[in-house]
């Protein structure tokens, strides 16, 4: 099994300034921890679902920047159909990472749909992204990143993961993530 | 009708070339007259929700997007403006045909069509409906002027006493 932090940490160790949008929740938190001075991090209060889109619409605007979602299995749930519209635009800049722990781990680890019957790297390909892969260890996580970091995407990387407790708690107003992610964005 | 054509020419004015939106004949009709021109870029939703998203992350990039749906549609979209593009200080565009009001035959678009307003000021988000083709350059374009002032999400509802009603019984 995979720990989040451990795998946000060796992520964020591949990157330069390559902007990352972290889902609200665990993956926001644990992004915090492995790299809290990192500006081009874009943390998700609310707006559960919502990464996806945002990373959809980031990567078109900026077509010159590869582009990072860190999402959830219960928010990638919550917008299956942001998989179609990403699919179908296809940027190549885009990599969308979701941790499965197959959870609502935040409120209490209540078991989610990829606990059971659902499997988000079959639905991304009848979605139509055309690369999309699972990993359950370490190792073939590293594999996969060196792949997917170079070769030109849209990519789905689903990430099995333990459900660690996420300590990190980035900056709590919204404007200031705003404008801090922006500046760095156009800096770079 | 003009308004088709007014509405795109503003857009292009004040630097919106993205569009993203879910369908209904009146969005329709702009969409045509958007696609005659290169400048304008187009994401077609699964859901309206999408949208929002979208456009924030586009903000973000520095490029300014617009969302065309039906007034059914703000329905599918609460949460994220208020959660997302409320507190984070995303201004855009949001052009709501508008269902339920005059020449309505379907009552199921009645309810959400007569809430709109009303869903829209409980979230705080200032709207401004257009009823007739000479308003258009005042209050599209002053929305939009006053959305990036605010940075807030500004709502203007394209009325069927501008665009007309479906002739169904």
């Amino acid at each position: 099994m995979i720990n989040r932090l451990e795998a946000t940490r060796y992520l964020v160790e591949q990157l330069c300034d390559e902007p990352i949008i972290a889902s609200c929740g665990n993956p926001k938190f644990d992004l915090f921890t492995a790299a809290t001075k990192r500006k081009s991090n874009f943390y998700m209060w609310n707006s559960m679902g919502m990464a996806s889109s945002i990373g959809l619409g980031l990567a078109m605007a900026r077509p010159d920047k590869k582009v990072i979602v860190l999402d959830g299995d219960g928010a990638i749930l919550m917008n299956l159909n942001s998989l179609t519209t990403t699919a179908a635009k296809a940027p190549a800049n885009l990599v969308h990472i979701i941790w499965d722990n197959e959870q609502y781990q935040i409120t209490g680890g209540q078991l989610t749909h990829t606990s059971g019957e659902a499997d988000i790297e079959t639905i991304a390909r009848g979605a139509g992204f055309k690369q999309a892969l699972t990993v359950d260890t370490f190792a073939a996580f590293k594999k996969a990143l060196s792949q997917i970091l170079i070769q030109p995407g849209p990519w789905i990387l689903v990430v099995k993961t333990d459900s660690s407790k996420a300590l990190g708690r980035p900056p709590k107003n919204p404007v200031y993530i705003k404008n801090q992610f922006i500046e760095e964005l156009r800096n770079v | 009708m003009e308004w088709p054509r007014k509405i795109v020419s503003l857009l292009k004015a004040n630097d919106i070339c993205s569009i993203s939106f879910i369908p209904d004949s009146v969005i329709g009709k702009i969409l045509k007259e958007a696609e005659k021109d290169p400048f304008f870029h187009f994401t077609t939703l699964a859901r309206e929700e999408e949208g929002i998203g979208i456009i924030t992350g586009e903000y973000l990039g520095g490029r300014y997007g617009v969302l065309m749906m039906q007034s059914a549609g703000l329905g599918n979209c609460v949460n994220a403006l208020a959660s997302l593009t409320i507190p984070y200080q995303i201004p855009f565009l949001m052009l709501i045909s508008q269902r339920g009001e005059l020449g309505e035959f379907n009552a199921c678009h009645v309810v959400l069509g007569k809430a709109l307003r009303r869903i829209l000021e409980a979230l705080g988000i200032q709207h401004y409906t257009v009823d007739r083709e000479d308003e258009l350059e005042t209050i599209v374009g002053g929305a939009i002027k006053a959305a990036y002032t605010s940075e807030q999400p500004v709502a203007v509802i394209l009325s069927t006493a501008l665009v007309g009603w479906k002739d169904e019984k």
